[in-house]
């Protein structure tokens, strides 16, 4: 067996034709905003802007689901079910995500209860 | 000198009865209740509030008596017609958790029961008004129970699961007083103990992975002895971490720094973990390991039993030379201990029926007298507070039962007839002469003598010199009656009655085993039963 | 009697479906209840939970593999459910853990997190705690606790039953979002580490799915049993897809150098969801990364390196875990930073898998195990290393919550002796710490035995180096925490604080709770060989 890195086998399978030359561009687009959605979760200490970069990161990953889905000519129905799942899903994270910012940086409520002690 | 163990009428009519069946049946259960009874003692005790004083009490004095009862009843089976109750129940696979009442077990098990009676009498007089109670007698509950399980465990991982649970409950018991030197002491003895414990632990796995679950087998392991045959490299290692691990609450001489450190526990604590449980837990596990897992042939074809008589050797002078310059009682007591714990190791690695009849016997005498020097130690401490050594001339005469006590236990110590002390050391000797060591007398007659030096000038100071005049703590402390009178100092106080008269029975004991060593299921006649098992 | 007649088949379904659907139902329910019903409901739900598994349980043990699916449809995109043994396993943990968590928050409503009153008006009297004055205030008890719970016990009973790869991502995704918002009940500190724990938990989701996507790219399915059957050797791809899973569980799993969230979430959130989030939140991440490992992908020497990349990880983990143990001087954070720790003995076994026989000894009897056994052995180690740790983690959690609820803080020099006025709650932490350790008897001590067995048996004898190391210092910090709070010095001025809160009845009862999961710690350690056996229903050997 022959060692290459992993991505190689299926981006030489899509590059065949070129009409699967599309997929493989969004396969790369998807990894690049998953990449780059991460390094700024990481960096940014920004809560808003870790918020969003958490966005793009699933829309990244979003977008590498839908490349792989359309490699067949039949679009994997299995696919794009995870696809919207997973849209769903940060929606719903998103939406607490926000919530416990407005709290967060909402002036007046910086009283404590008891007890509470932050690193 | 062998006695035989004859059936008796009444022993045929109760092998007759034994033979049902049913009855067979619940034998079986009797290791499992003996454990369980202190545990639940303890369990009943722990939420207690402290002052439920009579609850308390009552629980602790039933359990106590009810184990003693049972120990008791096991014997005549177990010794004079054979059986061998067991309970086992699968605990990993392959391995089963076993509880089997085998001779060796009923000796430490019997020993453990009866002066667990009598400590917890002397520890409610000792403890009368002290805060945390029931946190003590909690823990003092699974202390036995844990020294129980110790004594009835019929292999390996069972010992070893109770072994580990010994060191966790003391830890308490030693900090009892919560003062830092008593917290310090904890936590020396914690690390020395938990050490000693990942050796056993390392030892034990290693040993099953090798050899299959070692079931404790009077004259060896067969799984154990194949190994030593195949690999007696690896054989030797692991018998060298289970000693070195059981070595640490043995107080075998690198590994005995917190023993003198320990003795800051309350009286009956010290009494207990010094006769009974820590220490002897792990001299008893020395025994099973080299008698009852090795086996003593192929232990000595090993070559690995004449280095831990030489350690055995050392630790005896050791410790006496110790003994001889403390002036704090109990740290002399517990350095007395360190010497003596390893005559039962000595016993044991001499390869002689005689010597291991001698260590084994050891093991229960020892516990005896030791016990009852504790709980003299306990009776000055507590009523005319007298702690060091300088300090107990005279008090023959204001503590004449207490001071009696003390001088036959002490006499034990040094092997005087007619006490038990002198039985061992009588065994051990003979013993030794037809070994191949016969310079270990040398090493009996200088302990002996060092044990002489150390105990007989505070014997005499007690009785026949007067008290000290000038310590002033004595005669703040002594209690109401003295109190501002240099005179009365030398008049009998009153010793509390739960206190002197546990001590007075040990005392008693000590030279009543001495006395009647020859008669049917005495300690001497059951040592000589086990070490026929162990030669085979 | 057969089990089989035990339970008919028909209960057993029932009881599957109900594992999921009755939490989810009791969650949508108690939205529209005021408080108090909520927690009548609440205590109720959890003993039906925990009566519904036991019939699954029970099959699952006499040797069945439980089915079935719901509403009809069948794979690839219906819902099946599916028990063995891993999962009966798992089940088990979760109810027990659950009920009796649920139970204690029912009777201790303090526990349940704190609330922000919007005005500056009145405090309710009969909670107490709280200053009045100025500023905004803050009540105790937050009705939020339950259909938050209930709807995350569903989720991780989907998890734990799912047979298919997009239930487990629905299942752990509602996990990871209850959870998030769980973490929020403790009030405004703990605001912050929820948010913390969101960024975590949704990139760990993530890459969960853009792996799980790659096999059904490579597989056309989403059923474990189908892909695992259809895959072929593990080519690069597999490689790369277990990576993303791997890595996506290891963030949810707070593997380091990934844990740093997990400090402020676990400690900072109230009493009664840090046990939930330590000893079964994090075990479904877990029991996804085992089922992948194991039941989907067969990971040979391809994988090698990642085997050993994290089982790597998983050693600093039990090393920087502990050593950060140690140096805390609060009760809570400690416990988290030990659950740090005690995650890394669940990557010990990856390099026993890729690598089953790497040498074994010379013709020792004991030793000579076949590669299967080393597997199995493995896996039941870490599964009793994982329920082990939810038990005395959930027991030291609930233990340290009270209190802090009574006594207003977690700091433990200045809970010192308080275990001369709670006994029972400081003899469970001792029951708990024993069973964290992994002294004999405890179910942590069953799976260590076993995992050095089946390690001696491979050859990989590093691992009992690092298990004796871990075990040295597991117990030293457990000593650190339990030495002061059972012995007060005599010596020292400060007496031991006064409760902040009245004890009522009900909070007495509720110590019982912390007792009954420290003594059960102890006692699993028993079930060793039935446990065995369990696991060997429905294994993939």
């Amino acid at each position: 067996m022959t060692r290459v890195t992993p991505l190689v086998p299926l981006a030489a399978g899509l590059v065949e034709g070129s009409a699967m030359t599309a997929e493989l561009w969004y396969l790369l687009l998807g990894s690049l905003l998953t990449v780059a959605g991460l390094t700024r979760m990481m960096l940014t200490r920004d809560l808003v802007a870790r918020l969003i970069a958490m966005n793009v990161v699933g829309v990244g990953s979003l977008v590498v689901l839908l490349s792989l889905a359309a490699r067949s000519h039949a679009i994997d129905p299995v696919l794009s079910a995870l696809v919207i799942t997973g849209l769903v899903i940060t929606v719903a994270f998103t939406g607490v995500g926000a919530v416990l910012i407005r709290r967060i940086e909402s002036p007046g409520t910086s009283r404590q209860p008891h007890g509470g002690e932050q690193e | 000198m062998v006695t035989q163990l004859m059936p008796t009428p009444a022993g045929s009519a109760l092998a007759n009865l034994l033979e049902h069946p049913v009855v067979e049946r619940t034998v079986d259960v009797v290791p499992l209740i003996m454990v369980l009874l202190s545990l639940t003692a303890a369990i009943a005790i722990f939420p207690l509030r402290d002052a439920q004083r009579g609850v308390r009490t009552t629980v602790n004095l039933l359990a106590a008596v009810a184990k003693v009862g049972l120990i008791a009843a096991l014997v005549p089976a177990v010794v004079g017609e054979g059986l061998r109750p067991e309970f086992s129940m699968p605990f990993l696979p392959g391995i089963d958790l076993v509880l089997r009442a085998d001779p060796m077990a009923l000796f430490f098990g019997g020993l453990s029961a009866l002066l667990w009676l009598l400590t917890t009498i002397y520890a409610i007089g000792y403890l009368r008004g002290t805060p945390h109670q029931s946190r003590f007698f909690g823990f003092f509950s699974l202390c036995v129970t844990a020294t129980v399980g110790i004594s009835f465990a019929g292999n390996l991982v069972t010992f070893l699961i109770f072994y580990e649970m010994l060191t966790l409950v003391t830890y308490p018991l030693v900090a009892h007083w919560g003062n830092p030197a008593s917290l310090r002491a904890a936590r020396i003895y914690l690390r020395y103990a938990m050490g000693g414990g990942l050796a056993v632990l390392i030892g034990v796995v290693w040993l099953t992975m090798y050899a299959g679950a070692v079931d404790f087998a009077e004259g060896g392991a067969e799984g154990v002895a194949e190994l030593s045959e195949r690999s007696p490299g690896v054989a030797t290692v692991i018998f060298v971490l289970l000693i070195c691990g059981l070595g640490v609450k043995a107080a075998l001489f690198p590994l005995h720094g917190w023993l003198p450190h320990a003795m800051v526990a309350p009286a009956p604590v010290s009494a207990l973990l010094h006769a009974v449980a820590v220490v002897k837990a792990g001299v008893f596990g020395i025994v099973r390991v080299i008698d009852d897992v090795y086996g003593i042939s192929v232990a000595d074809e090993l070559g690995v039993l004449t280095p831990v008589l030489v350690v055995a050797c050392f630790t005896i002078v050791y410790g006496s030379y110790q003994a001889l310059r403390q002036n704090d009682l109990k740290k002399r007591l517990a350095y007395s201990t360190v010497s003596q714990v390893s005559y039962v190791v000595l016993g044991v690695t001499l390869v002689t029926e005689l010597a291991t009849t001698g260590g084994v016997v050891h093991l229960v005498h020892q516990g005896i007298m030791k016990i009852t020097l504790f709980f003299c130690a306990g009776l000055f401490a507590e009523v005319v507070r007298v702690k060091a050594v300088d300090q107990m001339r005279g008090l023959g005469y204001r503590m004449p039962w207490a001071s009696a006590a003390f001088t036959i236990a002490a006499f034990g110590m040094i092997g005087l007839p007619p006490t038990a002390g002198f039985i061992s050391k009588w065994q051990l000797g003979q013993g030794a002469i037809a070994s191949d060591h016969p310079w270990v007398l040398w090493v009996l007659i200088a302990s002996s003598l060092l044990n002489a030096a150390y105990f007989l000038p505070v014997v005499y100071g007690m009785w026949f010199r007067d008290p000290p005049q000038d310590s002033e703590s004595a005669r703040q402390d002594s209690g109401a009656a003295q109190q501002g009178s240099s005179e009365t100092r030398s008049v009998q106080v009153r010793e509390p009655l739960m206190l002197a008269v546990p001590a007075l029975c040990t005392a008693g004991f000590s030279v009543v085993v001495g006395l009647a060593a020859a008669v049917p299921f005495s300690p001497l006649s059951l040592a000589e039963y086990i070490a026929e098992g162990v030669f085979g | 009697m057969t089990p089989q007649t035990l339970f008919p088949d028909a209960l057993v379904q029932f009881a599957i479906g109900g594992l999921v659907l009755l939490p989810l139902l009791a969650a949508t329910l108690c939205v529209l209840l005021p408080h108090t019903p909520r927690r009548i409901l609440g205590a109720f739900t959890a003993l039906a939970v925990l009566v519904l598994s036991l019939p699954v349980v029970w099959q699952v043990s006499a040797g069945d593999v439980v089915q079935s699916a719901l509403g009809g449809y069948d794979a690839p995109l219906g819902i099946r459910l599916r028990a063995d043994g891993l999962s009966a396993a798992f089940l088990a943990l979760t109810s027990v853990v659950g009920a009796t968590t649920t139970l204690y928050a029912a009777a201790q409503p303090h526990s349940t997190g704190t609330r922000l009153l919007s005005g500056t008006g009145q405090v309710t009297a009969s909670t107490g705690a709280v200053a009045t004055g100025r500023g905004p205030q803050w009540e105790p008890s937050h009705a939020g606790f339950w259909p938050l719970w209930l709807g995350c016990w569903a989720g991780l009973n989907a998890v734990f039953l799912s047979g298919d790869l997009f239930n487990t991502y629905v299942g752990l995704e509602l996990v990871g979002l209850t959870a998030v918002a769980l973490v929020a009940l403790g009030g405004r500190p703990s605001w912050a580490a929820a948010l913390r724990y969101l960024f975590i938990a949704v990139a760990g989701s993530l890459l969960f799915l853009v792996g799980t996507g790659l096999i059904v790219a490579m597989t056309g399915t989403l059923d474990i049993e189908q892909a695992s059957s259809t895959a072929s050797d593990a080519g690069p791809a597999d490689v790369l897809a277990l990576t993303l899973i791997s890595v996506g569980l290891a963030l949810k799993l707070a593997l380091v150098p990934l844990h740093r969230w997990l400090i402020p979430a676990h400690s900072g959130s109230p009493s009664a969801v840090s046990p939930l989030l330590s000893a079964l939140v994090i075990k479904a991440a877990l029991f996804v990364l085992l089922r992948c490992w194991l039941w989907l992908f067969d990971p040979d020497s391809t994988a090698a390196g990642l085997a050993w990349g994290l089982a790597g990880l998983g050693v600093l983990a039990l090393v920087f875990g502990s050593i950060m143990a140690l140096r805390q001087t609060h009760l809570k954070r400690l416990i988290a930073y030990s659950t740090v720790a005690q995650v890394g003995y669940w990557f010990l076994m990856l390099p026993l898998i890729v690598d089953p026989a790497a040498g074994n000894l010379e013709d020792q009897p004991g030793t000579e195990l076949a590669p299967d056994d080393v597997v199995s052995g493995a896996l039941a180690a870490t599964v009793a290393l994982a329920l082990g740790h939810g038990l005395a983690k959930s027991a030291l959690f609930l233990a340290a919550g009270y209190l802090k609820d009574v006594y207003g803080t977690d700091e433990i020099a200045a809970l010192r002796g308080v275990g001369q006025r709670h006994p029972m709650l400081v003899m469970s932490m001792g029951l708990a710490a024993v069973g964290l350790v992994g002294l004999p008897i405890s179910l942590s001590f069953t799976g260590k035995w076993k995992l050095a067995t089946s390690a001696v048996a491979a050859g990989h004898y590093w691992i009992l180096v690092v298990l004796i190391v871990a075990t040295l210092l597991s117990a030293a910090y457990m000593l650190r925490v339990l030495a002061p709070l059972l012995i007060e010095s005599e010596d020292d001025a400060s007496e031991v604080p006064g409760p902040q809160v009245a004890l009522s009845t009900y909070s007495r009862l509720a110590a019982y709770a912390p007792l009954l999961l420290g003594t059960l710690t102890i006692a699993a350690g028993l079930l060793g060989v039935w446990f065995e056996e369990l696991l060997e229903v429905g294994a993939p050997w």
